[in-house]
């Protein structure tokens, strides 16, 4: 962990210019939109490292059977090159995801909320060592995200820990995610918001270290959100040869 | 011939839009004689989308109408058919399922009946200090020290700040010497329109001009 002063300077500095509105691209939130309502969404990732280009395309459905309940499904697709190696399409890892909200504290116009969030990951994609998209193998994420919004600032918070049952991907991973919104928080919906967002990841087996920063602009109008994201590394302590280069991101969300 | 044919065709047309129009203003006046409206301070809406996971829970009451809210305050207002009798027990519990909290909820039958929620009641009888939000408007500095002085003039009133960036005014209390209606009458008397009391014409237009915020509709 020889950068932890490197990340502590960078979360420090964000925070000084940190406001948050919307729903976050690349970290997650924990705020509900009422029992049963239901979110489809894609986004598209097409991540860039030193081993291949790799395109990731998911459609995910959410629905909260209460309002502190929410459960999901991602069902996606990989297109994948691998320099000097194999390239093809196919089905990537499932994910099924529940969410449980044990904690919320509101007040006008404001309020703190705190979730547990479990993702499971079945083997349904083919073996690429590719972290997130395409393992082809079980793992089980477990973490809480915590976040607190306000119509002027608000900060999303994720800590979990990522567990294979062989070890080689078991990943400490925290997300904070900050938005800035550019048009004044309106209803009926209408905002245009900017997000800076730091994924720090940590692969405990192989000590590989990775903080990512992803800058993304959302556009959102009534249920519906349009997200583009370009995420690249700030710190990138991976085995040469697999170190990421760059993610673009983009798609959208409507909310029924 | 030709002429009065024409001109008394078109005396038949005005009349007939002229009941048409008149009809449709008895049934719309009477529709809406038949709804209660519904008023609900709701605590959590931090962002616009969460007013719109409210609103989206509230339509799946069928004949909702006017549904409006204000996600700088909280104001949630809507009407509804008196003949389906909707509680505020209903609509608290429905303003929960939207995954946020009711704080105060009033609702003014068609019959001119008012039934308020217990927090409703209880913060206006309780002894004790009680601290409230409330939208005040005004502009600047000046705003914010006249908002200030007016409401720290009504006995009983211990803190009061105003955030001239949303218009919010945060004032504790104690809840057995005065309410806050009787702060916000005291700070629309000074010239600031407040939530439920506006402020008279003359008054405002003394304001210097810096002042001159825009005015709260009602």
């Amino acid at each position: 962990m020889k950068y932890t002063p490197w990340l502590v300077a960078i979360l420090i500095l964000s925070a000084g210019f940190s406001v948050a509105q919307g729903p976050p691209i690349t970290a997650d939130k924990p705020i509900m939109l009422g029992e049963g309502s239901f979110t489809a969404r894609s986004l598209v990732e097409i991540r860039n490292t030193e081993r291949g280009s790799f395109a990731y395309v998911p459609f995910m459905l959410n629905y909260l059977p209460s309002a502190n309940i929410e459960l999901g499904v991602d069902i996606p697709y990989l297109d994948y090159d691998i320099e000097n190696g194999i390239s093809g399409s196919t089905l990537a890892d499932i994910k099924i995801n529940g969410k449980y909200q044990f904690f919320r504290k509101d007040a006008t116009g404001k309020t703190f909320r705190m979730v547990a969030k479990t993702v499971q990951t079945l083997p349904t994609g083919k073996d690429l060592d590719l972290m997130e998209l395409s393992t082809g193998k079980y793992a089980g994420y477990y973490g809480v995200v915590a976040g607190y919004e306000t119509l002027k600032y608000g900060i999303s918070n994720e800590f979990g820990y990522n567990w294979m049952p062989d070890g080689t991907m078991d990943e400490l991973r925290y997300k904070l995610g900050f938005g800035l919104p550019l048009l004044k928080p309106q209803y009926p919906n209408k905002q245009l918001n900017l997000f800076f967002e730091y994924t720090n990841s940590w692969l405990l087996e192989r000590d590989w270290y990775q903080l990512l920063y992803a800058q993304g602009i959302q556009y959102a109008r009534k249920s519906t959100t349009f997200d583009l994201a370009v995420q690249v590394p700030l710190v990138n302590d991976f085995e040469a040869g697999r170190k990421m280069r760059y993610s673009l991101l983009f798609g959208s969300r409507i909310t029924f | 011939m030709r002429f009065n044919r024409n001109k008394i065709n078109m005396m038949k047309k005005t009349i007939i839009t002229t009941l048409v129009i008149g009809m449709m203003t008895v049934f719309a006046a009477n529709a809406q004689k038949g709804m209660d409206k519904f008023m609900v301070q709701v605590d959590g809406l931090g962002c616009p989308f969460c007013a719109y996971g409210l609103e989206k829970k509230f339509k799946e009451f069928k004949g909702i109408k006017d549904v409006k809210i204000d996600i700088e305050t909280g104001d949630f207002s809507f009407a509804y058919p008196a003949e389906k009798e909707l509680t505020m027990a209903a609509v608290e519990q429905q303003v929960e399922k939207a995954g946020y909290t009711p704080i105060t909820s009033k609702i003014e039958r068609a019959n001119g009946k008012i039934e308020e929620s217990a927090a409703a009641a209880l913060s206006e009888n309780n002894t004790g200090t009680v601290t409230k939000n409330l939208m005040v408007a005004g502009n600047c500095g000046m705003c914010e020290a006249r908002i200030s002085k007016a409401a720290k003039s009504v006995a009983g009133v211990s803190e009061i700040s105003w955030d001239k960036g949303n218009k919010m005014m945060k004032v504790s209390f104690d809840a057995g010497t005065t309410s806050l209606s009787e702060i916000e009458m005291a700070i629309a008397k000074a010239g600031h329109d407040t939530k439920n009391h506006t402020a008279e014409i003359g008054t405002y237009d003394g304001l210097p001009a810096c002042c001159h915020y825009e005015r709260i509709a009602k």
